[in-house]
């Protein structure tokens, strides 16, 4: 069973891969671009999973982690001068000790306290990069222009944003089968019984943390490179949090591909949606997403893994379980 | 010789006393038992030795070393485990994996790695007889196997000292005896245990020694037959027909 399983996440992630690779060449601008975006949700709510889904805190602030990735990059490039790589690696450690710094205080709450603490910090960092003279406040900030033709800056751009996704699902999968993922994983499951067989909670959460805020400010470095300009309100929003949290619980949450395949599925519905029924697309967004959530709780990622035939029987178990 | 030394610990919540002035001694290899009626501070004296929460007076001694106040995690690195009398299993978790964690972590942890780790727990599972149920979810349990995990949690971080907290609350009389087997199955390991207990069958066969606390003060302390024939633990926690329903 558990081999089957592995195979079906096998052929799922190579039919992604080959055809991740094929797409640009053969489509247009908008598809390229459609694409990219979708695969920044993919490492936002792939990032998300590995500290809310993996070690069990939901963070609702983590769009903080891409504004910060984002005015890293906008700053050190436009007013230091430094080259985009340099830029791009300082936007995910920047990220990441904002998340050791304001992790440390934070970490120690839980449940919706701990929820509450990080959609504050996110505000309160939005207001302080409102305020700021070196990120040019409220007005926004340019970045450099590329060097490079259109199409070859959204082919770019889209295989960054892919590199970065891989590297975040690689790694998140190498710390599963390390101490690391199974000291989170009991986290999770009970705190206080993690400590007391010798879990350092603290730096373990942090640690997580920390990770999350990395893969999310590399993917704020490339958005705010790709966009040119970008606004406090825009980077900062809560929305984007909400978005990833949604498609992180869509696709399955502790699960490596749940998370991208719920950012994909749910990029593409919601465009569909938003092509067909132009003023009440948020409405059936907002049904399937309830449907989705009673019927499937556990995510897409359940029902592909072949743990359990799918059919009428696999949806109204999920009801019973879930006591809804 | 002691391994390890409560002098003089209180623990008071508020206004309340839980512990008051509690001394004792737990010898290497030796089985100690601690009994005493329901809110004596029993679980409250395991919680001060594993760092839950530290003493408000008093000291707690491992091997010499003052370890009164550490972090949970640091105390089981050190080499003292402990079990929870309501079970605290990682439940969406296999039980292996659950052992797993323990042995990761432990006392022993630093040396072996996830792979090591995950065979330790392996060789647990087994010494403990889980090694059946070892692929399922510890939530899948029934009550005895869950206190079987709990204890093979503990066992597998490689400690010196092993704090059992009731691990036999629940069980019937044939998963007693098998429990009881296993604390001197581990102690024949080498490891020193102090055993909470209310079945006073088993706290009488199991332990080499028993100390007795009834609202928070230790009123007796010595072999099972003593303790159990002291006429104030009679009154306070046995009650007068235990001796008689003894003998």
């Amino acid at each position: 069973m558990a081999e089957r399983e592995t195979i079906t996440k096998r052929m799922i992630l190579g039919i992604l891969v080959i055809v991740g690779i094929a797409i640009p060449f053969f489509s247009g601008n908008f598809i390229i671009r459609f694409l990219t975006n979708a695969l920044m949700f993919a490492v936002l709510a792939s990032a998300w999973n590995i500290i809310g889904g993996y070690t069990g805190y939901a963070s609702f602030g983590n769009v903080v982690f891409l504004g910060i990735g984002a005015y890293v990059s906008a700053v050190l490039m436009e007013k230091g001068g430094v080259p985009f790589w340099v830029a791009f690696s300082a936007s995910g450690v920047g990220a990441a000790i904002f998340a050791i710094l304001i992790g440390l205080p934070v970490l120690r709450l839980k449940g919706h306290y701990f929820a509450i603490a990080t959609l504050g910090v996110a505000e309160a960092m939005k207001a302080l990069v409102d305020n700021l003279e070196i990120t040019e406040g409220n007005s926004g900030i340019y970045l450099p222009v590329m060097n490079l033709s259109v199409k070859a800056q959204y082919i770019f751009f889209y295989f960054m944003m892919m590199g970065v996704l891989a590297l975040t699902l690689i790694v998140t999968a190498f710390m599963l089968k390390k101490k690391l993922g199974y000291g989170l994983i009991a986290i999770r499951e009970d705190e206080e019984a993690a400590n007391s067989l010798g879990v350092n909670t603290t730096l373990f959460k942090v640690t997580s943390f920390a990770l999350s805020g990395f893969f999310s400010g590399l993917a704020g470095s490339l958005y705010a490179y790709q966009q040119g300009f970008i606004k406090p309100e825009s980077v900062f929003d809560v929305g984007v949090t909400v978005k990833m949290i949604v498609m992180a619980v869509f696709g399955g949450i502790g699960s490596i591909l749940g998370p991208l395949l719920g950012a994909l599925s749910i990029e593409i519905i919601s465009e569909i949606l938003t092509n067909y029924f132009l003023i009440a697309h948020t409405l059936f967004f907002g049904a399937i997403v309830i449907l989705a959530i009673v019927f499937t709780p556990k995510g897409i990622m359940d029902i592909i893994s072949g743990r359990k035939k799918f059919g009428i029987s696999y949806l109204l178990q999920n009801i019973r379980d879930h006591r809804i | 010789m002691v391994i390890l030394e409560g002098r003089g610990i209180t623990k008071e919540f508020g206004g309340l006393r839980a512990v008051s002035e509690v001394d004792f001694v737990l010898n290497k290899k030796e089985i100690l038992g601690l009994i005493g009626p329901n809110g004596a501070g029993k679980t409250t004296i395991i919680n001060m030795i594993s760092g839950t929460y530290p003493p408000t007076r008093g000291r707690v001694i491992f091997k010499g070393n003052d370890i009164t106040g550490k972090k949970p995690y640091k105390i089981g690195r050190m080499g003292i485990s402990r079990t929870y009398q309501i079970v605290k299993p990682f439940p969406g978790m296999t039980v292996k994996e659950n052992v797993s964690v323990g042995a990761m972590f432990g006392a022993r942890g630093k040396e072996l790695n996830a792979k090591e780790s995950i065979k330790k727990a392996e060789e647990t599972l087994e010494f403990v007889g889980l090694q059946d149920m070892a692929n399922k979810r510890a939530d899948d349990l029934s009550v005895a196997s869950r206190k079987r995990l709990e204890m093979a949690k503990a066992l597998a971080m490689g400690p010196e000292v092993i704090l059992f907290d009731e691990v036999m609350a629940g069980l019937n009389f044939s998963e007693i005896d098998k429990a009881v087997e296993l604390i001197q199955k581990i102690r024949d390991e080498g490891i020193s245990i102090l055993v909470i207990e209310h079945v006073m069958r088993a706290i009488k066969n199991v332990s080499d020694r028993i100390f007795v606390l009834h609202h928070g003060i230790k009123i007796a302390d010595g072999t099972p037959d003593e303790v159990l024939n002291n006429e104030q633990v009679i009154k306070a926690y046995l009650g007068r027909r235990y001796k008689e329903l003894v003998q």
